[in-house]
């Protein structure tokens, strides 16, 4: 595999992203809309809680893995995309191993992804969000891992599917469970057990709680645990991927 | 030690449940050799290139390209072709430059060669000064020419182009042939084409006529022609009855009356013709010997006429559906 491949790969997928201006300004704006309506809204009625962080400051890691969840998913549908205008086969033909187009759809929408994050971690603290700088730093590996793990479990969809609105239907389908049933929104001390439960078999629960508790210092689980759970998550739904395309034909 | 084939095809066939799309064709093409397989829609064309450029596995069979065998090596097979697709493949969100330098790095062009190739290709079919322009402000030719010269920036041995100038304007499909020829004249490129136009057939070295997913001949296209034989005559007269009268007692010919005049089939029509006008005492306005085309052919192999106008535009609409859908 040449390194020099994937990255130009996955730059067709970053140019053509910041190249579509009112979809790029669309996309970073929504979740800072999430902290505006959902941060400020809540806030008085929620104030610090359980947790002793003020809410919009709880609320923000949580946005922004909700950011890299949305994100990560619907940039692979690019591969749908390609394939209804056919530059799909182009990529097939190539002398390339599948896996080289996988590992580079990953990375694009990881980094696309990492871009909609860093305006919401620039822009949080002057909302009033108490940030730890060096923590949201932390934070972006784990970050990029779990961007990585979403867009495999896109991948796979879009492989199996032959027309937008199927990917659509299955996508929304998933990504809504996994991003209400994760404690992006709230605490996960005192759940009902039903509950508590889901929680913790999404793999998104564990990437909110590593990245709030490396960005503001709560947090429900020890952080190397979370790390290792999104790490096999990454593991286990890039191997799905890779074989799910490598099955695909044109 | 000759070189291998450019493609060896043995007994290739290609089931889909119960449709067998390919049954047993064999093949050869040479090095630097224009090949072209000729048939109607759904005769099995698209899914032979389909399998010789490593999209579709065969049922069964052997396929060698430029030596390697292209279902045990399809990484080696893969470098050693470019592939011109019958729908567009570019990235129209690109521009052409972008889409030719993605294809170069993975096709795995030296980057101190990439500008050179890329600038060479871009002017090999005129659009040089189009380069920094997304692909989709172009016009249905120049994707077209765009996407040959994406097939030519890795130099590939063997190009395929799969139905290459359907869709395409009288002119900008010359254009595009010119391209074609130049490129074996100058580099020996072998090209593979599938067509189910017989004009084009007629640019090819040889000709594959395939039918129903078998070969049904195989020669040059002049050998073809000359294997269904006479030639085609019409001769325009005033006294068309007269004529007719002397044709038939005279040459034992039964012309057709069409409205380019009266049809006929000879061996050698230019010498009969000769003849005829000396002897026939009828006095005759004008007169066309026609050789036999590919049309003929094929009307001689199958018993059915390709009908290249009116199926072209029902498929098109077909497609244009099949896309909205």
């Amino acid at each position: 595999m040449r390194a020099e491949v994937v990255y130009h790969l996955a730059r067709r997928d970053v140019v053509k992203f910041l190249r579509d201006r009112q979809n790029l300004v669309a996309t970073l704006v929504r979740p800072l809309l999430w902290v505006l309506a959902v941060g400020f809204g809540l806030r008085r009625a929620v104030g610090t809680g359980a947790t002793g962080v003020d809410f919009v400051s709880f609320l923000v890691p949580g946005v922004a893995t909700m950011a890299v969840l949305f994100s990560s998913m619907f940039s692979a549908i690019s591969i749908v995309w390609d394939r209804e205008f056919g530059f799909l086969k182009e990529l097939l033909v190539a002398p390339v191993p599948r896996a080289t187009l996988v590992l580079a759809k990953m990375i694009s929408a990881s980094v696309t992804a990492l871009i909609e994050v860093s305006v919401v971690l620039l822009v949080a603290p002057l909302l009033g969000a108490r940030i730890d700088p060096l923590g949201a730093l932390l934070a972006i590996p784990v970050l990029v891992a779990f961007g990585m793990s979403v867009s495999a479990l896109g991948i796979t969809v879009a492989s199996r599917m032959k027309t937008f609105e199927g990917f659509g239907g299955i996508v929304n389908f998933l990504i809504q469970p996994v991003f209400f049933f994760s404690g992006a929104l709230y605490p996960l001390d005192g759940l009902p057990p039903a509950l508590a439960v889901v929680v913790r078999l999404n793999p998104m629960s564990y990437a909110v709680d590593a990245t709030r508790g490396l960005c503001v210092g709560v947090h429900h689980f020890p952080i190397p645990l979370d790390v290792g759970i999104v790490l096999a998550t990454l593991a286990l739904l890039g191997t799905l991927a890779v074989r799910s395309f490598s099955r695909m034909q044109a | 030690m000759s070189p291998s084939p450019a493609i060896e095809v043995r007994d290739l066939s290609k089931r889909f449940g119960d449709v067998e799309a390919v049954r047993g064709v064999s093949f050869t093409v040479k090095e630097g050799e224009i090949f072209g397989f000729l048939g109607p829609n759904g005769a099995g064309k698209t899914t032979t290139i389909k399998m010789l450029c490593t999209l579709l596995a065969p049922t069964s069979g052997s396929l060698r390209l430029a030596g390697f065998d292209v279902t045990k090596s399809p990484e080696d097979v893969r470098r050693s072709i470019g592939v011109i697709f019958q729908d567009p493949s570019l990235d129209d969100r690109l521009t052409a430059e972008e889409n030719l330098m993605l294809h170069a790095v993975v096709y795995g062009v030296p980057r101190a060669e990439r500008r050179a190739r890329l600038d060479e290709a871009l002017a090999f079919v005129d659009l040089s000064d189009r380069k920094k322009d997304l692909v989709r402000t172009f016009s249905g030719g120049m994707k077209r020419r765009l996407e040959i010269a994406r097939g030519l920036v890795h130099r590939p041995r063997v190009l395929f182009l799969d139905e290459p100038t359907t869709g395409l304007d009288p002119q900008t499909r010359n254009a595009t042939w010119e391209v074609l020829r130049d490129l074996r004249d100058r580099n020996g490129m072998t090209l593979f084409l599938t067509t189910h136009y017989m004009d084009e057939a007629e640019n090819c070295d040889r000709i594959a006529v395939i039918d129903h997913g078998r070969i049904v001949a195989e020669d040059s296209p002049e050998a073809l022609k000359r294997a269904v034989g006479k030639d085609v005559v019409f001769v325009r007269t005033n006294e068309p009855a007269a004529l007719c009268a002397v044709l038939a007692e005279r040459y034992g010919l039964t012309p057709d009356r069409t409205e380019e005049g009266l049809c006929f089939r000879v061996e050698d029509g230019e010498a009969f013709v000769v003849r005829l006008v000396s002897e026939a005492r009828v006095a005759v306005t004008g007169i066309a010997v026609r050789r036999p085309t590919l049309d003929d052919v094929f009307l001689a192999l199958t018993g059915r006429q390709i009908r290249n106008g009116n199926s072209e535009a029902g498929r098109d609409a077909m497609r244009a559906m099949a896309r909205r859908r």
